[in-house]
């Protein structure tokens, strides 16, 4: 059965390249969401096997939101995707409990190898 | 900054003292419990500490520091144990690369992990209570000791390192690791990972995991920390020459004279006077010979400083070979100059790696021994290992192709054992297998070549292998042999000559297309330097000229015009775009002004083979 996984991020174009991405692969997009509020949502009625995770995002920001999720499904694979210049929230984020995380800008061989990796250790 | 200028006398002495810790280390694993040596140990890092403090290098202090503090304690143990004399060598591999940071302006690599490696075992009770020697993975405490390396273009290095703490510590717990998770917190961007992990799965399976983070360079499980770079080559710092106040005063001295020389000179001439012009030239002539020996002295360095990093490199390889093996070194105070000394520095690692790793089984010895021969250095490589089977390299010939059958049977020891220099002769793996040997040796015989000098390989069953180096004492200043050649003269190094001969026409034979002579009991081919100069057709000679020599490991008869004589002469390189011409290595003025070149015999005969 294809893996499902959850896109949140608030620009479009990342949530197209992300779904390219994973669809390419094999993986089954169960949603996507704009915000830190649409996240929690999504993921508490679709129950994936993973989330990909913006960061900065306009009111309820993606640590939150991890944190948020984590809170309840303490073992949610969520793989947080960040801009070069953020890793001290790319730090907080795995602190707060993120298996693992993307760079921007990413290549779609760098993101499988992170997502395939979570998923076949969680 | 005013502290600029005394930067390259600051890499200078910082490397001499890094040498005399190498020294000093050396002998304390022999004799672990020589006060002097530990009180010398303790003075370098002190040395090296004030240095680098007053110049503000902040981690080269810091990393200096440490040592003296462990020093300190090992004086007053009165010991210095295995694990800390290994751990100290890696710190003065350390330190060069620090030097190699200040020398090339960049920012100096930081120390503390690898000061978090120290040996925990100095301060304790426990060396005083085992004097014998700790195998190095057992003393470095519990657990799994794991070294990460990033590969440079990570983008996140930090939050990488802390996704990769956070995987180790699923197979265990972590005991330590530097740096800590909260320094990675904090934003501190290492270079490696440092984990003990303390964890029942085995080391393979962690591995396997680790292997799937493509941003991983390297993965060890040390005994011990390893430090990425291990370099033996000479850094650019060595290109200063410090010279002694009394030479100096010597050149003041000469200079002095000189001048009066010019104006004993100048009034002979003006007054025409003969016999004075003539004791004025017989003068100058003293002073300038004079001034080309205290200039040699300046360019030549004994080989102390080579052997000193061989018998490092022994040390090493031998202990994680597990072999039992020494180095014995006789003749290290011989001086030769610095050039060659560098051009030899990784031909003779070569070999002496090759003994140490193919030439002795279990224990042994390998020596180095070096000899001066008129104006030749030899310098002889051995081991008392199982020696080379010519047998086994026949065999191979054969099977290579390198000779045909019957070559195989005529074939000298001598020249058997050169076939190994010869380039796809042997890989290592096969040669390690069969005769043990021949791992890069054509790089070292090329090597070799290259300053004008020739490699001689001396080997029998059970009896280890020599091998020989003959060089020039100084590349500068070098006794040629001058030939003739379609009316222009060439030199050729003396120290590539094996003999000249004149033959009569008669005892040219022919075998084939090739002519060939008897030398002694050989048979030599004949290469005429007219046809491999591309000049007109052989003119007729009688008796015929012959320079032995040796191309590409075979003896040859080099049949030139006429045989000029011997010289020694002032070598000078060519400049660009003339150093690319192939069969010349440089250029040289005779007295008379005529300008001849150096024939580099081997790169003619790699174009004409190729």
């Amino acid at each position: 059965m294809s893996k499902r996984v959850l896109i949140v991020d608030d620009a479009l174009f990342m949530r197209t390249m992300l779904r390219d991405i994973f669809t390419t692969a094999g993986w089954q997009v169960i949603a996507e969401a704009e915000t830190g509020e649409q996240a929690i949502t999504a993921y508490h009625e679709q129950q994936p096997d993973l989330v990909t995770m913006d960061l900065v995002m306009p009111e309820m920001g993606g640590i939150e939101a991890l944190q948020a999720i984590l809170r309840d499904a303490p073992d949610a694979a969520i793989v947080v995707c960040s801009a070069l210049g953020q890793k001290s929230l790319i730090l907080d984020a795995i602190n707060s409990g993120a298996k693992d995380f993307i760079v921007k800008p990413f290549q779609s061989a760098q993101v499988l190898e992170v997502v395939e990796r979570v998923i076949s250790e969680s | 900054m005013e502290i600029d200028k005394f930067r390259d006398m600051f890499l200078a002495e910082a490397a001499e003292h890094l040498e005399s810790m190498v020294d000093i280390l050396m002998q304390l694993d022999l004799d672990p419990q020589d006060q002097d040596g530990i009180d010398a140990l303790f003075r370098e890092a002190h040395s090296i500490k004030g240095m680098a403090a007053t110049m503000e290098h902040a981690e080269t202090t810091k990393l200096s520091h440490h040592l003296e503090n462990r020093l300190d304690i090992c004086r007053k143990l009165g010991r210095i144990s295995g694990v800390e004399i290994d751990w100290l060598l890696e710190a003065t591999d350390l330190f060069k690369l620090l030097l190699d940071d200040i020398r090339n302006n960049h920012e100096e690599r930081c120390v503390a992990s690898f000061i978090a490696t120290s040996p925990k075992e100095t301060g304790t009770s426990t060396t005083l209570d085992s004097p014998q020697r700790k195998d190095p993975l057992s003393s470095e405490g519990e657990g799994l000791l794991v070294q990460l390396q990033l590969k440079a273009t990570v983008a996140a290095p930090g939050p990488r390192f802390l996704v990769l703490l956070k995987t180790l510590s699923k197979f265990g717990t972590i005991i330590e690791s530097t740096p800590s998770t909260d320094e990675l917190l904090q934003g501190n961007v290492p270079d490696q990972l440092f984990v003990r992990l303390l964890s029942d799965t085995p080391q393979e399976q962690i591995k396997q995991q680790l292997l799937r983070y493509s941003e991983l360079q390297e993965i060890t499980f040390p005994g011990k920390i390893n430090k990425p770079v291990k370099s033996l080559s000479k850094s650019p710092a060595d290109k200063t020459v410090r010279i002694s106040t009394e030479l100096l005063d010597h050149f003041i001295n000469l200079t002095g004279e000189l001048i009066t020389n010019r104006y004993q000179l100048q009034n002979a001439l003006k007054e025409k006077n003969w016999q004075e012009l003539d004791d004025g030239v017989g003068q100058l002539k003293r002073l300038v010979k004079n001034l080309h020996h205290q200039v040699l002295k300046v360019r030549m360095v004994s080989l102390e400083g080579l052997t000193g990093r061989l018998s490092r490199t022994v040390h090493d390889l031998s202990r994680s070979l597990a072999k039992e093996i020494q180095l014995k070194v006789e003749g290290a105070e011989i001086e030769l100059d610095r050039a060659i000394v560098e051009e030899l520095t990784d031909p003779l690692v070569h070999m002496v790696r090759n003994a140490v790793d193919h030439g002795i089984e279990s224990r042994g010895t390998v020596s180095i021994k070096a000899w001066r021969e008129r104006d030749q250095i030899l310098i002889q490589v051995a081991d008392d290992g199982r020696g080379i089977d010519p047998e086994k390299i026949r065999q191979k010939a054969l099977d290579k192709g390198f000779l045909n059958p019957s070559q195989a049977q005529t074939i000298r020891d001598y020249d058997l054992f050169q076939l190994l220099c010869r380039p796809g002769f042997s890989t290592a793996q096969e040669v390690s297998q069969t005769s043990g040997r021949g791992v890069g040796m054509d790089v070292v015989k090329t090597a070799v070549e290259h300053i004008g000098g020739i490699l001689l390989i001396d080997s029998a069953p059970g009896e280890g292998a020599r091998i020989t180096l003959k060089v020039p004492l100084s590349l500068a200043i070098i006794r040629v042999l001058i030939v003739e050649c379609n009316g222009a003269k060439m030199a050729m190094p003396i120290s590539r000559v094996i003999q000249t001969a004149e033959i009569a026409p008669e005892e040219v034979q022919s075998s084939g297309k090739q002519l060939m002579i008897n030398y002694h009991d050989e048979r030599l081919p004949l290469i005429s330097l007219r046809k491999i100069l591309k000049y007109s057709k052989n003119v007729a000679l009688d008796p015929i000229p012959l320079v032995i020599t040796e191309v590409l490991g075979r003896k040859i008869g080099l049949v030139v015009d006429q045989l000029v004589g011997q010289q020694e002469v002032y070598v000078q390189r060519l400049p660009a775009p003339f150093d690319q011409i192939r069969g010349c290595s440089g250029g040289t003025i005779l007295g008379d002004g005529q300008i001849i070149f150096l024939l580099d015999l081997q790169s003619l005969f790699e174009r004409r083979r190729g």
